[in-house]
């Protein structure tokens, strides 16, 4: 029986964790170091670690602070914000990086996604789609932490993005970030009937519910933040309610 | 030739300097800097996060309220709103928390955007009555005309009615209370005479605001210009951009209060609360431009030409004045606002220019004579063919 | 008593570094990342990361004159732990971008992990079991772990040793039945990362340790 992963969601925007609503403002909801290690504790699968605002302000991702988060957290951490380069790559998985997410970018320059896959192996490599509705449902893919229309259709982009080598989607919807409104079904849909790789869907987690409802949908894993941030669930409550509902997750022994 | 009104231009410091703190320069009309060369607004929200006792100002408030709400359910305060972040925020809470009937009303963007009709509705849904007043469409544009040529700032209009309309409205409905949002001068480096009071008089307005030309000097400059005829000049419509006489207002006992004076304003939590409560979504289409921010200011298709007139008349685009407040309500520091500003500030709001022209009827030509005309030569110099700002914060 | 073993990991250009020395750190061992072949030679036991493509490695070891030195540690009897990419390199042949000659410290080829008879996504990515073959796991990095534990996993090529006798845990995915972990004698590999496998995790890496302790 395949694992469905249970992974919170940490925004970084400096030394604090934010929680935006729609890809937009950067409400302080507490410390890298102490949420990493609760979700730790809480059982779950693996850590999303994102800079949300490297790309918007033209910054490199802090290295000392992932350290330190990444400290004692012995499940994977999938690092992301501002990542440009092979190198920058590179570093990050040496500073405490499993995974390396990259989106701005990777949108503006495609064929960084190849060459990170050559170096680092795809399975290392995570495309980071911000997506938003459109009309006739599309989506439109996001850059700069989700404030810059890129003009590039979402599902077309992450069919190039497989192509060229990614190993993993994380595919968030702006609309429902932050909203505690649901997931973005169709999205998921859209993106898993495309994807020969695992799916990370992202962006509204309300209830228990929201989360099956989201498996049910196609995604392989399920990232979380407001809901963690919190308090609403603890990883244990998701897990146990999908162990329930027969799905497969890792119970901590 | 163009014959300028805006007394703001001739107040402005010759030489440029940033506060120490955010990233507003001393070009700002009305702001101060103190010793330390911090500004006044960074000081008022030193006061506001650590010194103000909100618990009292709640009380206050709660007094306030006690005392106007009424016992039969009718409307009993006036907010003044677009179903913004801002007026959604307050209408809600003063009725789900302080037990007010709000009559919300809206005097109409010049154009509104697809997101803000849309934020709109989702505000109204949520559960208001809103009473809007639609301008007249051919007076309100010419105004809007008169004003971009004589004060470069086609918003100004927007600015009289708002504040007029309101007091129209609590003098025909017989509300003696209206409530505003933020104190917009004390908030955000104006004038601070007003920081320690709920409200402010009639008397102040023609200074703060009306920039040492009300509409009256608006409608003469108007019928002198030949943008307006004299039937047009004297149509009663323009009643609703004056305030009413004070007899008036004095007699109804009307008060205008700033919910930023009772509540510790914080625009970004509006945004949550707005979101949380009234549907309030951020601008679809990314960031607004000029800027980084999409939560701010999202209504009118106009907006971006008020905030880039700023940019050419004081060097003081959007990015600067939504970076400023961010800093100060410590959402980012100076140095990321610093960045934001480099990266955006003065970007040329592009996307609605056609329709803005054809709002207010120039062409493109002469739109960019007038604003060439209001760029003060302490702060432009033109290198290579290309404007360029002579400072900038670094 | 007995000294305290000194660890080594094995820098070869990529890998997730951090995260494993600060595994041995939080057991209390005491542990240095080095590039240099001559350090193998004082290493009471070695390990080999990885994170990152079989060609990239084989190059990666190969120009820092690596691959002399962990052949040549590892003919020493000392105890060797390769994780992910790592045990994928100790094996004989790999066919990632091409085909590669590995290190050949266990006799097998890496393969790509393909034609699931359940489907399932390539890359595997996520948390599953490690269970016996029918080698018993007394006394080996497995010891004392429950018979199906999981673990993290991360790749989309498979550890194919020759022997039946060095496969050491084996794993299900999508309907097929894979080597998970191998071992010959004193040298041990894990497909999955230990490192990043919480408690269980952990407690592999410790039995690595206390192998290491008492070969010391």
């Amino acid at each position: 029986m395949k694992n469905v992963r249970i992974i919170p969601r940490l925004d970084i925007k400096g030394p604090n964790v934010v929680k935006p609503v729609h890809a937009e403002a950067l409400r302080i909801v507490g410390s890298p170091e102490e949420l990493a290690r609760r979700y730790y504790e809480q059982g779950a699968d693996e850590i999303l670690y994102i800079d949300i605002v490297a790309s918007l302000y033209q910054r490199s991702l802090d290295l000392e602070i992932l350290k330190n988060v990444s400290r004692d957290i012995f499940i994977p951490i999938t690092v992301g914000g501002g990542i440009q380069t092979v190198r920058e790559m590179n570093n990050a998985l040496r500073a405490g990086a499993d995974k390396i997410a990259i989106n701005t970018q990777a949108i503006r320059k495609p064929k960084l996604i190849s060459e990170a896959a050559k170096e680092f192996g795809s399975q290392c490599i995570v495309l980071s789609l911000d997506a938003k509705r459109r009309p006739n449902l599309t989506w439109e893919a996001y850059t700069d932490g989700g404030r810059e229309p890129s003009g590039v259709d979402a599902i077309e982009w992450a069919k190039q993005a497989i192509y060229l080598g990614a190993g993993e989607i994380l595919v968030s919807s702006i609309d429902q970030d932050g909203t505690l409104k649901g997931y973005d079904y169709a999205l998921i849909r859209e993106i898993a009937s495309i994807a020969p790789i695992p799916v990370i869907a992202c962006g509204g987690a309300s209830s228990l519910e929201s989360i099956l409802l989201a498996i049910d949908s196609g995604a392989d894993a399920i990232a979380a933040a407001s809901i963690f941030h919190y308090n609403d669930f603890t990883i244990q409550d998701v897990k146990k309610f999908l162990a329930n509902k027969k799905i497969g997750v890792r119970l901590d022994p | 030739m163009i014959i300028k009104l805006d007394k703001q231009i001739e107040a402005q410091p010759k030489k440029v300097e940033y506060c120490a703190k955010c990233v507003v320069s001393n070009q700002r009309p009305r702001i101060t800097f103190d010793k330390n060369g911090i500004c006044s607004a960074c000081a008022y929200a030193w006061k506001k996060h650590h010194e103000i006792d909100w618990e009292e100002r709640d009380g206050e408030l709660w007094t306030l309220a006690d005392r106007h709400r009424s016992k039969d359910g009718g409307f009993d305060v006036i907010v003044p709103g677009s179903g913004g972040k801002d007026s959604a925020f307050s209408a809600h809470i003063l009725k789900s928390k302080y037990g007010l009937h709000p009559l919300v009303i809206t005097w109409a963007p010049f154009i509104y955007t697809d997101i803000g009709w849309k934020n709109f509705n989702s505000f109204v849904k949520s559960g208001f009555t809103v009473l809007t007043c639609f301008q007249n469409g051919v007076l309100h544009r010419k105004l809007a005309k008169i004003a971009f040529e004589l004060k470069g700032d086609a918003f100004e209009p927007f600015v009289y009615g708002q504040k007029a309309f309101a007091f129209h409205t609590a003098i025909q409905w017989g509300i003696p209370l209206i409530f505003y949002g933020e104190n917009g001068e004390v908030e955000y480096g104006g004038s601070i005479k007003n920081k320690d009071k709920p409200f402010e008089s009639i008397g102040d307005w023609d200074t703060l605001y009306y920039k040492g030309a009300g509409i009256d000097t608006l409608l003469k400059a108007g019928r002198e210009m030949g943008t307006l005829t004299e039937e047009e000049a004297t149509d009663g419509a323009f009643n609703l951009y004056r305030p009413p006489s004070l007899e008036k207002i004095q007699k109804l006992g009307a008060e205008m209060h700033w919910l930023s004076y009772y509540k510790k304003w914080v625009p970004q939590e509006n945004f949550y609360y707005a979101q949380k409560y009234t549907g309030f979504a951020a601008n679809e289409e990314g960031r607004s431009e000029g800027t980084y921010s999409k939560y701010a200011s999202l209504d009118d298709k106009t907006d971006g030409f008020h905030y880039y007139m700023a940019f050419i008349k004081f060097g003081i685009g959007r990015c600067t004045s939504d970076a400023a407040h961010e800093i100060r309500d410590g959402h980012i520091t100076r140095e990321e606002g610093i960045a934001l500003v480099r990266r955006y500030d003065g970007e040329f709001p592009k996307k609605h220019f056609k329709e803005f022209l054809e709002y207010i009827d120039i062409t493109e030509k002469h739109f960019w004579e007038v604003v060439d005309s209001y760029r003060p030569p302490h702060l432009w110099e033109k290198v290579a063919g290309e404007w360029r700002l002579k400072h900038q914060i670094s | 008593m007995r000294a305290k073993p000194n660890f080594l990991i094995v820098d070869y250009g990529v890998g997730n570094l951090y995260s494993l020395r600060r595994a041995f750190q939080f057991l209390n061992a005491s542990v240095d990342i080095t590039e240099e072949p001559a350090a193998l030679r004082k290493a009471d036991a070695v390990i080999l990361p990885g994170v990152g493509t079989f060609r990239a490695g084989v190059s990666g070891l190969t120009k820092r004159g690596l691959a002399e030195a962990v052949r040549e540690f590892a003919t020493s009897g000392k105890p060797m732990l390769g994780i992910c990419l790592g045990a994928q390199l100790m094996l004989s042949r790999g066919f990632e971008f091409g085909e590669h000659d590995g290190l050949n410290l266990i006799p097998g080829k890496v393969t790509i992990l393909e034609r699931l008879p359940d489907g399932g996504k390539i890359p595997h990515i996520g948390w599953n079991s490690v269970y016996s073959s029918r080698t018993p796991w007394e006394n080996t990095i497995f010891d004392s772990l429950p018979n199906k534990f999981s673990v993290y996993f991360v790749h989309s090529y498979i550890l194919e040793p020759d022997s039946p006798d060095h496969v050491l845990g084996l794993s299900s995915y999508g309907g097929l039945e894979f080597c998970s972990a191998v071992r010959k004698n004193n040298i041990y590999g894990c497909q999955f990362h230990p490192e990043k496998s919480g408690r269980d995790g952990l407690a592999i890496i410790k039995n690595f340790i206390n192998i290491s302790t008492n070969t010391a």
